[in-house]
């Protein structure tokens, strides 16, 4: 042991002390000269002397010395136990010997003297589940341990114990997310779980699918197939969109552990959202047999809004509308003018004319449902449509497609639509006996649906909407009609019996919109003729089309879903974006349509919301927000939480986790507590405690001093001084 | 007074509604989906042809599903009601006054935002009378454009009937003149007076003879007439992909 130094702390600057102890010293010399003559040399001096000691002791207080004591401690090393409870984990271990956790709760809970008995006793012990999260536990619930939950992160989890704890001790199969470049200074030794010899498993690895798909254009999925054990097996891969098989292909595993990946392309027919699911039959032996199939989202857009328009005469109507359409590159459109009917005579042979036979088999039979919108403008189903048609065209608007009437002379209820499936799906009814009427001028006016409706709403400002409709020029001529209930009538002309001119529906998954007159036309000329421009015109064309068409740009309420698909038991959020604040209302629904808890809150900027819920299982999700004028609904697929799982133990990583922190991996035989104690004796803990005592507090340097001064008393009363 | 023909319609008429009460017709079918608008300028001659609307109108009816007006209306470019007009017809023979800058602007707005103008020199004089007038207020409207040759490939030439060559009163000239603008023709002129080949007197006959070629000339001219007025109606409907084959194999035959 080292003697024990002695410190200063100056309870006065420095300069101040030396400056006193001038100043006794001066003193001392001083009393010399005095005494000297009556004392003698000799005397003189002892006194002085004797002064001059309790002077220095005294003033030496003021440097305030005090004596550092030091003492080392040994303390018992900190231990954390982590037993990986990732779903893995719940895997068999070996062939009929439980699971890998099952093998960890062993153990550390079997023999006579349990491991984490042992460890407790010796060291400061601390078990944690290590899971999703890192949860502390008593050392009795290691029992009530389960595999759920997510992969653990190793990182994270030894940067929360760093500075606790001095050794790591982790049970793993070795499925665990782990950063190797982060150093926390824990030494973590690894005891592997699981077997990889005899391990049989087959999964999807990864799936390559591209954020966007056009409607009409090959899709190309890439699916990356990992087995385990099934070395040489040719299984087909399948691709299917809800319960409709897309494609399939064969793919031939190589060498176990291998990986395959198999080009799988299709083509989507409609727009929206598809719920594909990718996946491999399971196969005899197989440890997890939910890898096997993963659930995709993919969103089909049309690169082009195809119209298939029918027109009953030639019309300024017609040219209008052809225009409109001609001049938007996102239109693709394809119509037909009925330029003779059965009852005009035609002079010429048919070298010296244009005509062509409407191909109404190839349309209505083969070719509907390719069109994302069917017009007739003022067009008489007879005898053009075949007696079935018009059911087709129900069965079209009824799947999805839209359905726009434009009026006319020719739109008529008998003889014409009355008792044809299309009645039916129309928005409105024939009244009377007159159909079409070509009155005196006819103005038009919004509806309160109108005045609200994407369709009529052409200028932002709810004033200077209301003053452009009630501005449009007349309408010489328009079908007399009245609304079901169904319908919703946007525009309605004035006068005292207000007759629907604009209405729009909807029938199965499709949308219908009737225009009852064939003078639309008038709005573009009449505006042009104003001064005005022709973009009312064109503006209320494009909306009718995208509004039909369900094109989501035009809906007032849009969902924006995240980039990253979300995962079970985390919060999904998205983004809604709504023009009618306050009005919005959410629900979400899960994979088994059971509505679930939601959460709708104000994401900051005005009709903007962040809408969340917590997906307990994967699974396609469906998000309904519904608002004052409609709805629209969004889906998000959540993978499920085996469905990316790779189940193979993985003690190849648990070696590189040990190596990267200076600990050790352990094999099957090796004793447990004999190793963990030999790693930590090496990590034993010691500390020195440092005490300061101040001298001057102590008796023992009281006593000089006074010694000194009662000496010198002594001495002065015997010589006569006193 | 009333016409003979007026009074056989009246009565043919009358004795579809006895002999068949049942029957019901549109109630739009007497309404017009097409009538012609002529101008009336200063100067010149601007009605030379009085009596062609009815017989193309017939012919229209009778070739056609369009439903026309057999009587035209009179107009002035400053008519609040042009841009309403689905046809603007203009002829003359001679030299007339030149527009005003607001009757040009006018037209100019009308033409280029969708209206249709059908015009003819009826003398089928190149660089005279109307033929010079008409030019010159067209390049005043449109100063970037001339009148040209309308290509045989135009939809004008195949809207309804395939014509190869343009028929008229007279023959001066085989084909169409137009200003194209983007892929529409808002103005299609001609000199071969069409309109004097139409005209049939109210007793049936008809008023000009077409020379050199007679009834075919007069028929080509009707031909072209209907399909101008088709043109003018459903614009180059005939040029989208799906005629070409049918067309084709037509015109080979």
């Amino acid at each position: 042991m080292s003697p024990n130094p002695i410190t200063i702390a100056p309870i006065f600057p420095l300069w101040l002390i030396i400056l006193l102890l001038a100043l006794g010293s001066a003193a001392a010399i001083f009393q010399y000269r005095l005494i000297r003559k009556r004392l003698g040399h000799n005397k003189a001096l002892g006194l002085s002397l004797l002064r001059l000691a309790s002077i220095s002791l005294l003033i030496s207080f003021a440097l305030n010395p005090s004596r550092a004591e030091r003492r080392e401690h040994e303390v018992s090393p900190a231990l954390a136990i982590l037993v990986d409870t990732s779903p893995s984990m719940g895997l068999l271990a070996h062939a009929g010997k439980g699971s890998r956790l099952d093998e960890a709760k062993s153990l550390l809970n079997g023999g006579a003297t349990p491991l984490v008995k042992s460890l407790g006793e010796k060291y400061e012990l601390k078990v944690y589940g290590f899971g999703e999260a890192l949860k502390p536990i008593e050392t009795g619930d290691v029992s009530r341990l389960k595999a759920e939950g997510k992969k653990g992160d190793l990182t994270d989890a030894l940067g929360k114990l760093a500075g606790k704890n001095s050794l790591a001790v982790l049970l793993s199969d070795g499925n665990l997310k782990w950063e190797g470049n982060k150093s926390t200074g824990i030494p973590v030794i690894a005891v592997p779980l699981g077997a990889s010899d005899g391990y049989k498993d087959l999964l999807i690895k990864r799936v390559k699918i591209p954020a966007l798909a056009f409607r009409g254009r090959e899709v190309t999925i890439d699916v990356t197939v990992k087995g385990y054990g099934y070395s040489g097996l040719t299984l087909p891969v399948i691709l299917k969109d809800g319960e409709r098989l897309l494609t399939a292909k064969n793919v031939r595993l190589g060498e176990s552990p291998g990986e395959e990946t198999v080009s799988l392309s299709f083509i989507p027919e409609a727009v929206g959202h598809h719920d594909l699911s990718v996946s491999i039959p399971p196969q005899f032996g197989e440890s997890l047999a939910s890898n096997n199939a993963v659930n995709l989202s993919l969103k089909v857009v049309r690169d082009k809004i195809r119209i298939l328009m029918v027109t009953g005469s030639p019309s300024l109507n017609y040219r209008f509308l052809r225009t409109t359409f001609k001049n938007d590159p996102s239109i693709d459109l394809l119509s037909f003018v009925i330029l003779r009917t059965p009852s005009n005579i035609l002079n010429v042979p048919v070298q010296e004319q244009s005509l062509i036979p409407f191909p109404v088999e190839t349309l209505f039979s083969k070719e509907l449902k390719n069109f994302d919108l069917l017009i007739f403008d003022n067009f008489r189903p007879h005898p053009y449509l075949r007696a079935g048609d018009p059911e087709k065209v129900r069965e079209y608007v009824k799947e999805g497609g839209a359905f726009a009437v434009i009026g006319g002379p020719n739109f008529l209820g008998e003889g014409g639509y009355a008792g044809t499936p299309i009645e039916e799906i129309l928005p409105v009814r024939w009244v009377g006996k007159e159909d079409y009427r070509r009155d005196s001028p006819l103005r038009v006016k919004l509806s309160r649906a109108g005045t609200a409706h994407p369709i009529t709403r052409l200028s932002s400002d709810e004033r200077d909407n209301l003053s452009l409709w009630r501005n449009m020029p007349p309408l010489d001529g328009v079908n007399l009609m009245e609304p079901k209930r169904s319908g919703t009538v946007l525009l309605e002309s004035t006068g005292e019996i207000s007759r629907p001119i604009l209405t729009v529906g909807s029938y199965g998954k499709g949308r219908v919109l009737v225009l009852a007159t064939d003078y639309s036309w008038k709005w573009y000329m009449g505006m042009v003729a104003a001064g005005k421009g022709n973009w009312p015109y064109l503006r209320l064309v494009e909306r009718m089309v995208r509004w039909l068409t369900k094109d989501s740009g035009l809906d007032p309420v849009q969902i924006t879903l995240p980039d990253r698909a979300g995962a079970v038991g985390q919060e999904a959020e998205f983004r809604i974006r709504g023009s009618e604040e306050g009005t919005i209302s959410l629900s979400v629904f899960n994979p088994d349509g059971v509505k679930i808890g939601s959460r709708l809150k104000p994401a900051g900027k005005p009709g903007e919301f962040l809408g969340s819920f917590l997906p307990e299982k994967g699974g396609t999700y469906r998000m309904k927000v519904e608002t004052r004028t409609g709805y629209l609904e969004e889906t998000m697929a959540i993978p499920g939480l085996l469905d990316d799982l790779d189940g193979a133990p993985n003690h190849e990583r648990l070696k590189t986790i040990s190596a990267s922190t200076g600990g050790k991996i352990l094999g099957r035989d090796d004793d447990l507590l004999k190793e963990i104690q030999a790693y930590a004796a090496r990590a034993q803990n010691r500390f020195v405690e440092e005490r300061r005592l101040p001298l001057w507090a102590k008796l023992y340097i009281l006593v000089p001093i006074l010694g000194l001064l009662g000496l010198e008393w002594y001495l002065r009363r015997r010589w006569g001084l006193i | 007074m009333i016409s003979r023909r007026h009074f056989l319609s009246l009565g043919l008429g009358l004795a579809a509604v006895l002999l068949f009460p049942g029957s019901r017709l549109p109630h739009c079918a007497a309404f017009p989906q097409f009538f012609f608008a002529q101008i009336k300028y200063r100067g010149g001659e601007w009605d030379p042809n009085p009596e062609f609307v009815e017989p193309i109108t017939e012919e229209l009816e009778l070739r056609t599903s369009i439903i026309g007006l057999k009587e035209r209306r009179i107009t002035t470019i400053g008519d609040p009601d042009l841009f309403y007009y689905p046809f603007l017809y203009m002829a003359g023979r001679y030299e007339f006054e030149p527009f005003t800058f607001q009757e040009r602007e006018i037209l100019r707005r009308y033409l280029t935002y969708g209206g249709f103008l059908f015009a003819e020199d009826t003398m089928g004089a190149k660089g005279f009378g109307f033929d010079r007038a008409f030019n010159r207020e067209i390049k005043e409207i449109f100063p970037t454009q001339e009148l040209k040759r309308l290509p045989p490939d135009h939809s004008v030439y195949r809207s309804f009937y395939l014509v190869d060559n343009i028929g008229g009163r007279q023959r001066v000239n085989p084909f169409l003149e137009g200003i194209t603008i983007d892929n529409w023709t808002p103005v299609i002129y001609s000199v071969n007076d069409l309109s004097g080949a139409w005209a049939r007197d109210r007793f049936g006959k008809w008023v000009n003879e077409c020379v050199p070629g007679g009834e075919a000339q007069r028929s080509s001219a009707f031909k072209a007439g209907i399909n101008i007025i088709v043109y003018s109606l459903t614009s180059d409907y005939k040029k989208d992909l799906i005629h070409h084959p049918f067309i084709k194999r037509r015109q080979n035959l």
